[in-house]
């Protein structure tokens, strides 16, 4: 058996092929581990918030070390006027984690590692960023793009610098999360199939590589989704505060 | 009552212990691990984005490659600023 590295990230259709106006809306095994990992949030946060006992459950302390984890970081980052987002954000966070961590599980399918997702997820979070800012502010939200004291001579080349560097956020949010993910799992699948191909003698290097490697992505898994929603927490910050 | 008495004791216990192992570890590994992703694919989305731009404007007003060149280099500009802010954040949080 020949073992490709890039086969784990293959989309195919569960069940029958569904087509509204010429879309395709087949149900595939990434919308599956969506599914499942908005259930796993879902179940975790019902069962660890029905019974609210003085003396915490495990089940109850996950759920309320999350919360405090994400109202923490919202706080620190975007201030408490940005408190209204906390579901948003704590949705975003959750979603993207467990994205990540059922990925990690073998014979799973990591939605994140398919630019798609990720870059659906930066636009709706860019979109609805920029939305709040224009609503908040009118075209005064236009002010983020020209830095004060610059030299009017300077200014066309600056306000096209700024836009810019503007609409790269999206881009540079989604690239980001989806080029982790994929790297991770694809040397995880190199390192895999050393094993299998250098057999008993040879491969027990790449099978302690392949155990270091699984740690070292389940922290990446955890920090991309922190900075996923560390990052969105900084462009409320700017659509809310509006300066630099 | 005295169940709960015996945990708040055993808390006291275990947050000192807590204290006394924070002490010699900053605990800031994961967090500085995440700035670094963090700047690494600011410096690159930026140029993808001049550059795409200027693509596309060539393409509208047909003057195919001078747009494209004068873009990407705003990109870069506009990378290395997005780099440099990112930096300053880090700085100020010090």
């Amino acid at each position: 058996m020949v073992t490709n590295p890039m086969h784990q990230f293959e989309v195919y259709k569960i069940g029958p092929e569904i087509n509204l106006g010429g879309i395709n809306l087949s149900f595939t095994n990434a919308s599956l581990f969506m599914v499942i990992s908005a259930m796993l949030v879902i179940s975790i946060l019902f069962f660890g918030t029905k019974k609210k006992s003085l003396i915490p459950s495990k089940i109850q302390l996950i759920t309320e070390m999350s919360y405090t984890f994400v109202a923490k970081m919202i706080n620190d980052t975007a201030g408490s006027s940005a408190k209204p987002f906390f579901p948003f954000i704590f949705s975003l966070f959750t979603f993207v984690l467990f994205c990540n961590m059922v990925g990690m599980l073998p014979y799973s399918f990591t939605v994140t590692s398919h630019i798609i997702v990720t870059f659906v997820l930066a636009s709706i979070v860019f979109i609805s960023v920029t939305i709040l800012g224009f609503a908040k502010h009118g075209f005064r939200y236009l002010e983020l793009f020209v830095p004060k004291g610059v030299p009017i001579v300077l200014l066309p080349l600056i306000i096209i610098i700024e836009i810019i560097s503007y609409l790269s956020r999206p881009i540079s949010l989604s690239v980001r999360l989806f080029a982790n993910m994929m790297a991770g799992h694809t040397m995880l699948k190199v390192f895999g199939g050393f094993v299998i191909s250098l057999g008993l003698l040879g491969g027990w290097l790449p099978l302690g590589f392949s155990v270091a490697l699984t740690g070292l992505e389940i922290l990446v898994a955890f920090l991309q989704a922190y900075v996923f929603a560390i990052l969105t927490c900084i462009y409320l910050n700017d659509a809310l505060n509006l300066h630099h | 009552m005295k169940d709960l008495k015996e945990i708040s004791t055993r808390l006291e216990i275990v947050k000192k212990k807590i204290k006394k192992n924070t002490k010699n570890d900053d605990g800031s590994n994961a967090a500085s691990l995440g700035k670094a992703l963090k700047i690494s694919t600011e410096l690159v989305a930026s140029v993808v984005v001049g550059s795409a731009i200027g693509f596309l404007l060539d393409n509208w007003f047909g003057t195919k490659p001078i747009l494209i060149i004068l873009f990407f280099f705003m990109g870069v500009a506009a990378g290395i600023l997005n780099v440099f802010r990112a930096a300053k954040k880090m700085n100020k949080k010090l």
